[in-house]
C-alpha cells in the first residue's frame, strides 16, 4: 500500500530522468514497505514519516478498493481526478516556488514541449547527502542557492496531511526540495509499470491476428517443388570462375601487390602545392622560383659578404643595369631592419613577368640532323661524271662567250669576245679554223645534224650561218647549194616582221648573213636542223615588231613568233621531241605550242632575273639559271613552280645545261666554277626526279668580273666543256 | 772477295748476284756480304767493279737490281723490311741493265707529230699534221715525204711484207676519211724524195683515226669517227706487181695511177669513235673505242668475240708483253691499264700503272720483252715502264707540249712525237 504513495508527477521529463526518478521511487517505497512493516511510528525519514502519515490518512476504502479490483474504477477516478489534480498543482508549485519563478516560468513558457523543462536545481546527480549539512541543496539556473525548506513540524505537517485528502499521493522531491503530486494518471501508469504490463492502458497486446497475406488462391506457401538438387552440390560455374582465377594467378595475370604500399613519410616542405599542378593537368607548368635568399641577404651576415666602402664606390661605377641588386647590410637586431622599400615593386614586377609572359610548354623534339638530310646517293654510285681537267683549249684573245660540240663530239666550237670563232679538235686540243667576225660574238651554235656541218653565229646584229668544211664531199656539195644564195632577198610582203631581216651571202667567210635589226642575243637550232631561232632583246621595239624570230635555212624564210612577250627574252629553247617552244623571260619561261599555236604553260621560278634555260633531253623537265645563284629544276608534269631550287653559286649563273644522254646537267657561273649533278628522270611518271650535287669544277680564272660564262656537256661522253672568262676552253673529263 | 769503303756499315748481309745477261756482264756467282744501307748506285758501282776486274777495256755500265722480281729503289734494309725477306740467308740479287735513254736526238716537223711507226728497223715513219707522212732513216734524215692526204694524219703503220721485195708499204690514215698506201723504196737522196700513194682507200664517213696491218701484211683494218672499224687489202698480191711497173714506167711524169679500192668488210659493233687497232694475230683485231670498249673480233667471222668495258674513253691499245697476250690501254684518264684476256670471266685489270697527269695518248709494249711498255701522255712525259716495277723505269721529257705518239724503234730506242712538232728519238736503251 505504501508503495503507491511514492509517486513521481514526471512522465513527461526525460526518459533516463524517469529511470531515475523510478529507481528512486523503488528503494524509498522498499526501504517505506520495511518501516511500515517493523514500526510506522519510527520517523528517522522525515519523507517515509510525511507519507506514512499521509498513508494513514488516505482513504482506506479507496486504496483498498484499488487493489481488490485495479483495473475497474479506473477510468472513473481517474478522470475526476485529472482535471481537480492540474489545477491543484499549478497553485501548489506557483505557492511554494515564490523564489524560484524564474524557473518556473521558463517551464510555462514552453508548454509546447514540456519535455525540455530542466530540473530546477543544477547540482547534477551528485549524492544529496553532500548537502545535508548545508542550507541550500543546490543551485537554480541562475546560480543562486536553493535554500532549503524550513522544516515542518512534524506535527504541523503531520495534521496537514491529515487535512489534505491527497497527500497520499504527494510526493517529496528531495532534489528539487519540494513536494510533487502525482497526477491520477500517472498513478496509473506506475501501478500498471509495478504489474509488469504495458505501461500504456490503450495498448492491447491481445488485439485479433490481421492476416495480410492473401490466401486466396495459393493453397501453399511458394512452391511446393522439392528442393532441388543444385542446392545441395557445389555450384560447377563458381568452380570454373575460381579455377579461371586460380589460373590467373599461377600464369601471373593477376599479381597481388604483396608488400604493402610505403607511403614515404618524407616530403618537401618547400615544394609547391603539387595538388594544385595535379589539379591544372599536365600542361600546367609550375611558375618559375623565387631566388631564395643567401646568407648576404641575412639581416647579420657574415663579415666577408659585407662590402667595402672601396667596392661600394667601384659599384657606383658599374652601370645601372650591370649593378648588383642588393648590396648586404649589417643590423644589430633583426628588429631594426628597416622595410624592404622596393618589396611592391618587385612583387609587382614579378606578378607582371607571370602574367604577360605565358609559359607554355616548348615540344623539343630531338632529332640527329644528319637523319634531316635526304638521302641521296652516294657520288661513286653515280660515275661516270665530270671531275678533272685535262685539256685546254687555248687561242682566244678575249673571253670565249660561248661553246658548242659537235654532234659526234669530234669538235667543238668557240666564240669570243675578241670577235673571232674557232673549231677545235676535241682529242688533241688544235685549232682547227679561225673565223675573224669582226664583232663580239654573242653565241655559236653548231648545227645539230651531222651531216651537216654548219655553225650558227651571232655577233652584233648580224647571224651568220657558215660551213665548216668538215663533211665529207658529197656532203660538202649539199651544204654548198644549202647556202647559195643568188641576191639578197627581196623585202617580203607577206611579213612585216620578215622584211627586216635579210638574207645574204656572205662573201667573207662563205656563207649565210642574216641581217638582223637589233642587236641578237642568243640562237637556237630546231633538233632538225632546218630551224633556227633568234632573241633581240629589247626594251622598245615596235608593237608590230616581235623579238623571237624563227628562221627557215632550206627555204631562207623568217617567221616571227605571234606571241606576245611581257619582260625582255633571255633565252630560248625548242622541245627535243615536240613542236614546243620555250622562251625565256627575265621573270618567267613560257612554253608554247608552235603547231597550235597557243601558250601551253607559264613556268615562274620566283628568282630575280633569269639568265639560262636547258631542256632534259627527254623534254619533261626544265632548269632553269638565274642571276641570283638559283638553279631551279621544273617538271612540267607536276607544276609551274620549281620541282627544286638549288643555290649553287654565289654570284650570277651563266649557262644551265643538260648532258644528252648522261643523266648530268651543269650550270657555271660568275663565281669561276661550274657544278655537275646527277639529275635523273624517271620513265615512271609516280617517281620524282633525282638530283644530287656531284661536283664543283674549278680552275678557271676571274677576269673583269666575270668567271666561265658557258658550259657545254659532251655530246657522248661524260665531258664539260667550260667557256672562261679568262681566254680558256677547258674540257673536265671524268 | 773484298770491298772498299764498307767498314762502317753496321750490318751485313750475304748476297750473290745474278743475270740473265750474255758474258761480257756475266759476274762470277760468288757469295758477298755487303753492307745492308747500301742502295742502286754502290750496288752498280760493286757489280762493275766485280766486272771491271774480268775485263781489261771494261766500259762503266749502270745496272738494276731486282730482288725476288721486285725493282730495288730504296736502300737494301729498307727494302728487305718492307718485302719482309730474312736478312739471313743470302740473297739473290738479280742485276739489269738500266733502262734509260743515252742519246737524244730531234727531228722537227712542219707541224705536230700525230702518228709515229717504228716497226721497221730500218726507218721510221712518221704522220704530220700537215697532212704528209715522212720516212726518216734516222734522226734529222727524212728520205721520204708522202704527199696526198688533205687533211691531218692520224695514223700510220708499216706493213711487214712476207716476201722480200725492193720496196716497203706503208700505210697512213687521215682526218680526210680516207687511207693511203705508199711504197717506199730504198731512200738514196739526201733531197726528201717526194712521194705518192699507189692506192686511195676511201669507204669512211668520218675522219679515220686508226689503222693496223696484218701479221702477213695481206689486210689492212681501220677505225674511224663513224664508228665502224674497215678491212682492206692491203697488198692486191695479184696486182701488184703490175702496179709496181706501172709506177716505175710513169715516174718520170708527175701522174701516178691511184688506184682506188673500196672496203673489204666492215665490223660493227662499236658505238663511238674507233680509237685504236692492233692486228696482232692472223685471224685476231683488237680495237678500243671511246665508247669505253676494248674488243677482240675474229676476221673471219666478223664478230666481237670479247668484250671489256673499262670506264673510260680510250685512245691507245696494243697487245703484248708475257706471251704476247696482255692487253695494255690508255685513255682519258691518267692510268694505263693492263689486262689478261686469257683469264675468263675476270675483266678488271691486273695492273694499273699511274704516274702521268693527263690523258694517255699513246701506249706500246717492247717487241721483244715481256715487262716494258713505253707510254706517252698529253703532260708532256713519254715513260717506260716495267710491270716489275709500280713506277716508271724512265722518263723522257724533252717534249714541251702534248706528246702524241710514241713507239719503240730498233729494240733499244723510243720515238715519240708530240705537239711541239718535234719527233724525239731517244735512243740506247738496253732491254735485255
Amino acid at each position: 500500500m505504501k508503495t503507491l504513495k511514492n509517486k513521481k508527477q514526471h512522465k513527461k521529463e526525460g526518459p533516463e530522468k524517469i529511470n531515475g526518478t523510478l529507481r528512486r521511487i523503488e528503494q524509498q517505497l522498499d526501504q517505506a514497505a520495511d518501516k511500515s512493516e517493523d514500526s510506522s511510528s519510527d520517523y528517522d525519514f522525515e519523507v517515509v514519516d510525511n507519507e506514512s502519515l499521509s498513508e494513514d490518512e488516505g482513504p482506506p476504502s479507496e486504496s483498498g478498493s484499488e487493489q481488490s479490483e485495479p483495473s475497474g474504477n479506473e477510468d472513473v477516478v481517474s478522470s475526476d481526478d485529472d482535471d481537480g489534480n492540474h489545477d491543484d498543482t499549478r497553485n501548489n508549485r506557483k505557492m511554494d516556488g515564490g523564489e524560484s519563478d524564474d524557473s518556473r516560468e521558463v517551464i510555462e513558457e514552453s508548454d509546447s514541449s514540456e519535455d525540455e523543462v530542466a530540473p530546477r536545481n543544477t547540482v547534477g546527480s551528485v549524492p544529496l547527502e553532500w548537502y545535508n549539512d548545508e542550507e541550500h541543496i543546490g543551485y537554480n539556473l541562475a546560480g543562486k542557492k536553493i535554500k532549503k525548506k524550513e522544516r515542518q513540524n512534524k506535527l504541523d505537517s503531520f495534521l496537514a496531511s491529515a487535512d489534505d485528502s491527497k497527500s497520499w499521493r504527494k510526493i517529496y522531491d528531495e532534489y528539487n526540495d519540494e513536494e510533487v503530486e502525482l497526477t491520477k494518471g500517472e498513478t496509473k501508469l506506475i501501478r500498471r509499470l509495478l504489474e509488469g504490463k504495458a505501461p500504456h492502458a490503450d495498448f492491447d497486446p491481445y488485439q485479433p491476428y490481421v492476416d495480410f497475406f492473401a490466401w486466396d488462391d495459393s493453397k501453399h506457401p511458394l512452391s511446393n517443388a522439392p528442393e532441388p538438387k543444385r542446392r545441395f552440390i557445389p555450384s560447377k560455374w563458381e568452380s570454373k570462375k575460381v579455377l579461371q582465377l586460380v589460373r590467373a594467378f599461377r600464369m601471373g595475370r593477376i599479381k597481388f601487390d604483396d608488400k604493402p604500399k610505403k607511403e614515404s613519410n618524407l616530403y618537401d616542405v618547400w615544394a609547391d602545392d603539387s595538388s594544385l599542378a595535379e589539379r591544372q593537368g599536365l600542361a600546367h607548368i609550375p611558375a618559375p622560383k623565387f631566388k631564395l635568399p643567401g646568407h648576404e641577404e641575412s639581416f647579420n651576415p657574415s663579415g666577408e659578404y659585407i662590402p667595402s666602402q672601396e667596392e661600394i664606390n667601384a659599384l657606383q661605377l658599374i652601370p645601372e643595369e650591370d649593378r648588383p641588386k642588393f648590396i648586404p647590410q649589417r643590423f644589430e637586431l633583426y628588429r631594426s631592419v628597416p622595410a624592404y622599400d622596393k618589396a611592391v615593386s618587385e612583387r609587382f614586377g614579378r606578378c607582371l613577368d607571370l602574367y604577360l609572359c605565358p609559359r607554355a610548354r616548348k615540344k623539343r623534339i630531338n632529332i640527329d640532323p644528319e637523319t634531316l638530310k635526304p638521302k641521296l646517293p652516294s657520288r661513286k654510285d653515280l660515275k661516270p661524271y665530270p671531275t678533272t681537267c685535262y685539256l685546254e683549249y687555248k687561242g682566244h684573245k678575249g673571253p670565249v662567250v660561248s661553246v658548242t660540240a659537235e654532234s659526234t663530239g669530234q669538235w667543238i666550237a668557240s666564240g669570243s669576245n675578241d670577235g673571232s670563232v674557232r673549231v677545235w679538235e676535241v682529242e688533241t686540243g688544235r685549232c682547227l679554223r679561225v673565223w675573224d667576225i669582226g664583232e663580239p660574238v654573242q653565241q655559236v651554235v653548231w648545227n645539230p645534224l651531222p651531216e651537216l656541218p654548219l655553225l650558227a653565229i651571232a655577233a652584233g646584229q648580224d647571224v651568220f650561218i657558215l660551213n665548216t668544211g668538215l663533211g665529207s664531199e658529197e656532203e660538202q656539195k649539199k651544204i654548198e647549194e644549202l647556202l647559195h644564195i643568188e641576191t639578197p632577198t627581196a623585202p617580203d610582203d607577206s611579213d612585216k616582221n620578215a622584211s627586216l631581216i635579210s638574207w645574204g651571202p656572205d662573201e667573207k667567210h662563205g656563207g649565210i648573213r642574216l641581217k638582223h635589226f637589233k642587236t641578237v642575243s642568243s640562237l637556237e637550232w630546231h633538233r632538225k636542223g632546218d630551224y633556227l631561232s633568234t632573241l633581240m632583246p629589247h626594251d622598245i621595239l615596235p608593237p608590230t615588231l616581235k623579238s623571237v624570230l624563227i628562221h627557215q635555212l632550206s627555204k631562207k624564210l623568217t617567221q616571227r613568233i605571234p606571241y606576245k612577250l611581257r619582260g625582255l627574252p633571255v633565252s630560248s629553247a625548242f622541245h627535243p621531241i615536240r613542236s614546243i617552244f620555250f622562251i625565256s623571260t627575265k621573270k618567267d619561261v613560257r612554253v608554247y605550242d608552235l603547231l597550235k599555236q597557243k601558250l601551253l604553260k607559264k613556268l615562274e621560278p620566283g628568282v630575280r632575273e633569269v639568265s639560262s634555260i636547258a631542256i632534259h633531253p627527254g623534254g619533261d623537265n626544265v632548269i632553269v639559271g638565274s642571276k641570283d645563284g638559283k638553279l631551279c629544276w621544273f617538271d612540267m608534269d607536276l607544276s609551274s613552280l620549281p620541282y627544286k631550287v638549288l643555290k649553287p653559286h654565289k654570284k650570277d649563273i651563266n649557262k644551265v645545261s643538260f648532258h644528252r644522254s648522261y643523266p648530268l646537267f651543269s650550270s657555271c657561273s660568275d663565281d669561276c666554277t661550274a657544278y655537275v649533278f646527277h639529275g635523273k628522270v624517271y620513265s615512271d611518271l609516280n617517281q620524282n626526279p633525282l638530283i644530287v650535287p656531284l661536283e664543283i669544277l674549278r680552275g678557271h680564272a676571274s677576269a673583269d668580273g666575270r668567271g666561265v660564262l658557258d658550259c657545254k656537256f659532251h655530246p657522248r661522253q661524260p665531258w664539260l666543256f667550260t667557256a672562261g672568262a679568262d681566254s680558256i676552253i677547258r674540257l673536265y673529263c671524268h | 772477295m773484298d770491298i772498299d769503303g764498307v767498314e762502317e756499315s753496321s750490318r751485313q748481309v750475304q748476297v750473290r748476284f745474278v743475270t740473265k745477261l750474255k758474258p761480257p756482264y756475266k759476274a762470277p756467282s760468288t757469295t758477298l756480304a755487303i753492307p745492308t744501307n747500301i742502295t742502286r748506285l754502290r750496288l752498280s758501282d760493286i757489280v762493275n767493279n766485280i766486272l771491271e776486274a774480268g775485263f781489261d777495256d771494261w766500259q762503266y755500265q749502270p745496272f738494276d737490281f731486282l730482288i725476288d722480281g721486285k725493282f730495288l729503289r730504296i736502300s737494301l734494309e729498307d727494302f728487305l723490311v718492307a718485302k719482309g725477306i730474312s736478312a739471313e740467308r743470302v740473297i739473290e740479287i738479280e742485276y739489269v741493265k738500266v733502262v734509260a735513254p743515252r742519246r737524244e736526238d730531234i727531228s722537227l716537223h712542219d707541224d705536230w707529230v700525230s702518228a709515229v711507226d717504228g716497226s721497221h728497223d730500218g726507218y721510221i715513219l712518221t704522220g704530220c699534221y700537215d697532212g704528209l707522212g715522212r720516212i726518216w732513216k734516222d734522226a734529222g734524215i727524212c728520205t721520204h715525204v708522202l704527199e696526198g692526204h688533205t687533211g691531218p694524219i692520224t695514223s700510220v703503220r708499216v706493213i711487214k711484207l712476207k716476201v722480200e721485195s725492193a720496196f716497203n708499204l706503208v700505210a697512213t690514215a687521215s682526218k680526210d676519211r680516207s687511207l693511203r698506201l705508199w711504197k717506199i723504196d730504198a731512200g738514196e737522196l739526201a733531197q726528201p724524195k717526194k712521194t705518192r700513194a699507189f692506192k686511195i682507200l676511201k669507204g669512211h664517213n668520218a675522219a679515220v683515226q686508226s689503222i693496223a696491218s696484218q701479221p702477213s701484211g695481206e689486210m689492212l683494218c681501220s677505225g674511224s669517227w663513224d664508228c665502224a672499224i674497215n678491212l682492206w687489202r692491203a697488198n692486191g698480191s695479184d696486182a701488184g706487181g703490175d702496179i709496181v711497173s706501172v709506177k716505175r714506167k710513169k715516174s718520170r711524169g708527175d701522174e701516178e695511177p691511184q688506184s682506188e679500192e673500196e672496203a673489204v668488210s666492215t665490223l660493227v659493233g662499236h658505238t663511238q669513235c674507233v680509237s685504236s687497232l692492233v692486228w696482232p694475230q692472223h685471224e685476231t683485231i683488237y680495237s678500243a673505242s671511246w665508247d669505253h670498249s676494248i674488243r677482240r673480233w675474229d676476221v673471219e667471222t666478223g664478230k666481237d668475240s670479247l668484250k671489256m668495258f673499262c670506264g673510260k674513253a680510250i685512245n691507245c691499245l696494243d697487245i703484248g708483253g708475257e706471251s704476247s697476250a696482255l692487253i695494255a690501254a690508255g685513255g682519258s684518264d691518267p692510268i694505263i691499264r693492263i689486262w689478261d684476256p686469257r683469264k675468263p670471266g675476270k675483266y678488271d685489270p691486273i695492273f694499273q700503272l699511274s704516274g702521268h697527269n693527263s690523258w694517255i695518248s699513246s701506249c706500246k709494249w717492247h717487241n721483244k720483252s715481256w715487262f716494258h711498255l713505253v707510254s706517252a701522255s698529253y703532260d708532256g712525259k713519254v715513260m717506260i715502264w716495267d710491270l716489275r716495277a709500280a713506277f716508271p723505269l724512265h722518263v723522257i721529257e724533252s717534249h714541251k707540249n702534248k706528246v702524241l705518239c710514241a713507239d719503240w724503234w730498233k729494240d733499244d730506242s723510243v720515238i715519240s712525237g708530240g705537239v711541239d712538232s718535234k719527233l724525239c728519238i731517244s735512243s740506247g736503251i738496253s732491254v735485255e
